[in-house]
């Protein structure tokens, strides 16, 4: 879609959407940011007021028959759970308008423009955002609680409890499927079968709290974004994907997210959550992590023989050697504490 | 009086030359020349050069590693084809003890990937020093 066509859509339908909320009569500087894989990201003004569309730029349909599901959730759905997060304290744009795939703009919403630092390589090492890095380990960790704290039962249908047997048998399933590769895979598969923690209680996580994921001003924490791998299970997985290896920018001496400690994430998980959760289950989640980049590096591969994706795609599939590493890595790690 | 005897003038390049003829255009020439989306895959297809190089030159050095292995946990094996699958597949199957000569291949192995697809990678550097 170009951008007249989609900048005239939104003119045609904005006014009666917003009319209660926002001030405003047409859409000025709709202008495409850098997209991420699945989603179009726009940047817009409504009157005064600055704001971001995501849109998906093909039907989920024409996907759905490749192998594994790398586009998570609809938009709808990813919109409904912001708007649940944002009764929290966690902080997330609001959302103005959603749209779903028959209406002409294309499944899509329209969400406030939360002002701040996307990317870590600035934020990461920048002198600006000292203050905010002593703190995020900690924010990160009350966010993170807020978010499990939300009520499972208000979740849309799409979003379903869980347990870590499922979750093994579609990963040892995607294995087979990819053609059984990599021996690494397989052990760390195997290892993480062998050493799994009892099931715990199912929780809404976000699925992809990581470093590129979050919006940094001086103070901190300004913004949680990309809500679109959302879905149920054990608290310490959000904790320990934030910690990932492969997420910390190549600071391995910052475990969280390659800017604070373990310490601080616990601390401020507990000040809001009343319970505190433990380091060994924690990087557990770790490995899992590990493995879980591993299997998408395996299917971006896959969707690059398909036909979908540039030379990065291809290129990412490589990748996995990372996650293998790191997954013989920590396992050690794991074994030798 | 002799003449010194003068070495040949080359006129053959070889694969390795190839690629960093390739590289050189990506840089030099595409990379100036395209922006956003072009040039970060012009970044990219960089990169990928590098992996092929090192590939080239580290690939008798798995495959001698993988034969090793066959012979230690496949001794059922045909073909010399596909070692690292069917040893997936036997560790799926769980006739594969992860025991620590087991481990120390597999390390071995992922020192030799991760050289080849990215020696940069963070934690490569603490891997080394652990294994080696």
């Amino acid at each position: 879609m170009t951008p007249e066509t989609l900048a005239q859509y939104l003119d045609d339908n904005l006014a009666a959407l917003l009319s209660g909320s926002l001030a405003g009569q047409a859409v000025s500087e709709l202008s495409r940011l850098s997209g991420g894989a699945n989603n179009e990201t726009w940047r817009l003004n409504w009157g005064d007021t600055p704001l971001i569309l995501r849109r998906r730029p093909f039907s989920a349909d024409s996907v759905a028959n490749l192998e594994g599901n790398i586009l998570g959730l609809s938009l709808v759905d990813e919109a409904g759970v912001i708007r649940l997060a944002s009764a929290t304290e966690v902080p997330v744009p609001a959302i103005h308008a959603v749209f779903d795939s028959d209406h002409p703009i294309g499944e899509a919403f329209l969400m406030g423009f939360i002002p701040g630092e996307s990317i870590p390589q600035r934020w990461l090492t920048d002198n600006a955002f000292e203050t905010a890095r002593v703190n995020l380990a900690y924010q990160c960790g009350e966010a993170l609680a807020g978010i499990h704290a939300i009520d499972c039962r208000q979740l849309p249908d799409s979003i379903r409890p869980t347990t870590l047997d499922n979750r093994f048998a579609a990963a040892q399933k995607r294995l087979h499927a990819f053609g059984d590769i990599s021996p690494v895979m397989q052990f760390g598969l195997n290892w993480l079968i062998d050493n799994a923690p009892d099931n715990a209680p199912c929780v809404l996580l976000h699925g992809d709290f990581r470093t590129g994921n979050l919006l940094i001003n001086e103070r901190g924490l300004a913004g949680v974004l990309d809500w679109e791998l959302t879905h149920q299970g054990p608290a310490e997985e959000d904790l320990g994907y934030l910690c990932a290896n492969v997420w910390r920018f190549g600071h391995l001496d910052k475990p969280v997210g390659g800017f604070g400690h373990y310490e601080d994430l616990i601390a401020g998980y507990a000040a809001v959550a009343g319970w505190t959760p433990e380091l060994r289950t924690i990087r557990y989640w770790e490995i899992f992590a590990a493995f879980s980049w591993g299997l998408v590096c395996q299917t971006m591969g896959a969707l690059w023989h398909s036909g979908n994706g540039d030379v990065e795609r291809a290129a990412v599939a490589r990748r996995r050697s990372e996650a293998e590493l790191d997954i013989l890595l920590l396992i050690e790690e794991w074994e030798d504490a | 009086m002799s003449k010194e005897p003068q070495p040949p003038t080359r006129s053959d390049v070889t694969s390795a030359e190839l690629l960093g003829a390739v590289k050189g255009f990506l840089m030099e020439n595409v990379l100036p020349a395209v922006s956003g989306r072009d040039q970060f895959n012009a970044r990219v297809a960089a990169n990928v050069l590098g992996i092929i190089e090192r590939e080239q030159a580290l690939s008798p050095a798995l495959q001698a590693l993988d034969r090793e292995a066959a012979q230690k946990w496949l001794p059922d094996q045909v073909s010399a084809e596909d070692i690292p699958q069917q040893l997936a597949r036997a560790l799926a199957a769980r006739n594969i003890p992860a025991d620590p000569d087991f481990m120390a291949y597999l390390k071995a192995r992922q020192l030799l990937v991760t050289a080849i697809n990215n020696p940069r990678y963070a934690s490569r550097a603490v891997a080394e020093a652990r294994w080696r």
